[in-house]
């Protein structure tokens, strides 16, 4: 196979007569997602900061002159999904046939959700799709209410993403207008909180609950009990492409973020991520990163030369031993300081957690703390600094150990990953600051991280 | 609670109810230890017949019931 140029990644386009811009040159190739590369504000939502890049979401029409209407689905689909290897997109790559045939043996009554609640303060992919192709979603959740005889279909959003709440229900009204074969689709926005997109937080809150992570005590539903299904955004586009017979995961959806810049690009499967980066936009030419975070806050960190030749697949990142997760690629450029970097997002984490478990409550601020200090470089001061330094070290070991896989939802465990991979990637910059001698990027963070506004769940002792 | 599944049952702390109180340490001192916090951690493996009768105990005395039973599949 020929490696062909990342798609969609060139810069828009210049600006126009009369000081508008001009529309960015838009793709019109079946199997790609985005109509074009997206330029993003560092984190939050998927709104970008020149509002003149940003294209109008596709119209009804012309996703139709494109792909024309979708298919009815049967409960054959599940069997096209699975020879077209469609995993989810949300970030554990589960496989989409494995999800829908443990939705099919539900007896009682379903509820489908498209996930728009991109949990990662850095990714933007999802946000960007359901504001350029919003019909894409919703053919793919209609197809899986359909096939799978779901009697409510949802569109879960971040509270606070008034953007991808306008395309969605102005696309949904443009559908009821035209008369497509919908379920009586509610958009719900749920908190604005990191959280607010695990499925088991989702399915808490659809169900009457809070929107909170829990630990399923069952692998199942029970017999005639509800039960839902929830399937990140991309991950029903893709649906929409398969049931038409269109190549559905030729490409993948990557949000490169450095320090300045983050972008929404989407590139062809197989190419080295070296390439993507050099291609991606976000990069002066030439200048290469030292280390990337491979899937946002709650991934984990690699040297770029360990990740630079793997072409972007899931299955050759999981063969390296790491992940693409959500698809986000934090990008430590020459001069970054890791161990600050791990640092300040370590104690956004701690912040930004449910408050529901004391492993979370008392361990994340604790990991967050030791990370600090390691960053920090003081400890060696003093006459027993070399002492000091091996004892923190264990201590955050410890600790680390102490929160792995005891949180009812999976952010701890993010935290976990983060500073567990910082302390081996950036090993010798660690020992380096904890001699007193800390590199000169030291002290803050060289990737976009945003305030904590505190505990984002219920204190404890509220009822549960 | 339905037939025991054929590779046994583990000994499972819901994070989410657990509040910290340290009785299941208590009652099943040699499943449960408590991190520096308080909270119980369990062992993972399956209970064997003789540590079930404690493990029940356990589970009947946590105030929030927080602790439960997985089978082992």
């Amino acid at each position: 196979m020929t490696p062909s140029l990342p798609l969609a990644a060139s810069a828009p386009t210049d600006a126009g007569a009369r000081g508008v811009a001009a529309a960015p040159a838009l793709s019109t190739v079946p199997w790609q997602l985005l109509a074009t590369a997206q330029r993003l504000a560092p984190f939050g939502g998927a709104d970008s900061v020149v509002t003149a890049d940003v294209p109008a979401p596709e119209a009804y029409v012309a996703h139709l002159a494109r792909l024309g209407h979708r298919p009815r689905a049967t409960t054959d689909l599940v069997e096209d999904l699975a020879g077209a290897g469609l995993a989810g997109c949300g970030g554990a790559h589960v496989p989409v046939a494995l999800k829908w045939r443990a939705a099919a043996e539900a007896t009682g009554p379903l509820t489908v959700v498209a996930n728009g609640a991109e949990s990662e303060p850095l990714a933007g992919k999802d946000g960007t799709l359901l504001r350029q192709r919003p019909h894409l979603v919703l053919d793919g959740l209609a197809l899986a209410a359909e096939a799978l005889g779901a009697s409510r279909t949802v569109v879960w959003l971040h509270g606070d993403d008034d953007g991808a709440r306008l395309a969605v229900e102005r696309a949904l009204a443009e559908r009821a207008a035209a008369g497509a074969r919908d379920h009586g689709v509610e958009v719900v926005a749920g908190p604005s909180h990191y959280l607010a997109g695990e499925a088991t937080a989702i399915t808490r809150a659809l169900e009457g609950g809070p929107p909170l992570p829990r630990q399923t005590r069952s692998y199942r539903p029970e017999p005639g009990g509800p039960a839902t299904l929830v399937q990140n955004v991309e991950t029903l586009a893709r649906v929409a492409l398969a049931a038409r017979g269109v190549p559905a995961m030729r490409t993948a959806l990557l949000t490169l973020v450095t320090a300045r810049d983050r972008r929404v690009v989407e590139v062809e499967r197989g190419i080295p991520l070296g390439d993507v980066v050099a291609a991606g936009g976000v990069l002066p030419p030439g200048l290469q990163p030292v280390a990337v975070l491979l899937g946002g806050y709650g991934g984990a960190w690699a040297s770029w030369t360990a990740v630079a030749g793997i072409p972007v697949a899931e299955a050759s990142f999981r063969a390296a031993g790491l992940t693409l997760g959500a698809g986000v690629v934090g990008l430590l450029l020459p001069g970054g300081c890791g161990p600050a970097t791990t640092a300040t997002i370590a104690a956004y984490l701690a912040s930004m957690s449910a408050a529901q478990c004391g492993p979370c409550l008392f361990g994340l601020p604790a990991v967050a703390a030791a990370t600090a200090a390691v960053a920090s470089g003081t400890v060696a001061t003093g006459r027993r600094g070399a002492g000091r330094s091996t004892q923190l070290l264990r201590d955050l070991g410890a600790d680390l150990d102490a929160v792995r896989g005891r949180g009812a939802g999976r952010h701890p465990d993010g935290a976990v990953r983060l500073v567990a991979s910082a302390l081996d990637v950036f090993a010798d910059d660690v020992a380096a600051h904890l001699a007193g001698r800390p590199c000169a990027g030291a002290g803050r963070a060289h990737l976009p991280v945003p305030p904590g506004p505190g505990t984002a769940g219920r204190r404890r002792g509220v009822a549960r | 609670m339905s037939g025991r599944a054929a590779g046994g049952e583990r000994l499972r702390v819901d994070p989410a109810r657990c509040d910290g109180v340290g009785q299941c340490a208590r009652l099943a001192p040699d499943l449960v230890s408590l991190d520096r916090w308080g909270y119980p951690r369990v062992a993972e493996r399956p209970l064997t017949e003789a540590e079930r009768p404690v493990a029940e105990r356990a589970a009947k005395g946590c105030p929030f019931t927080a602790l439960w039973f997985q089978p082992v599949r």
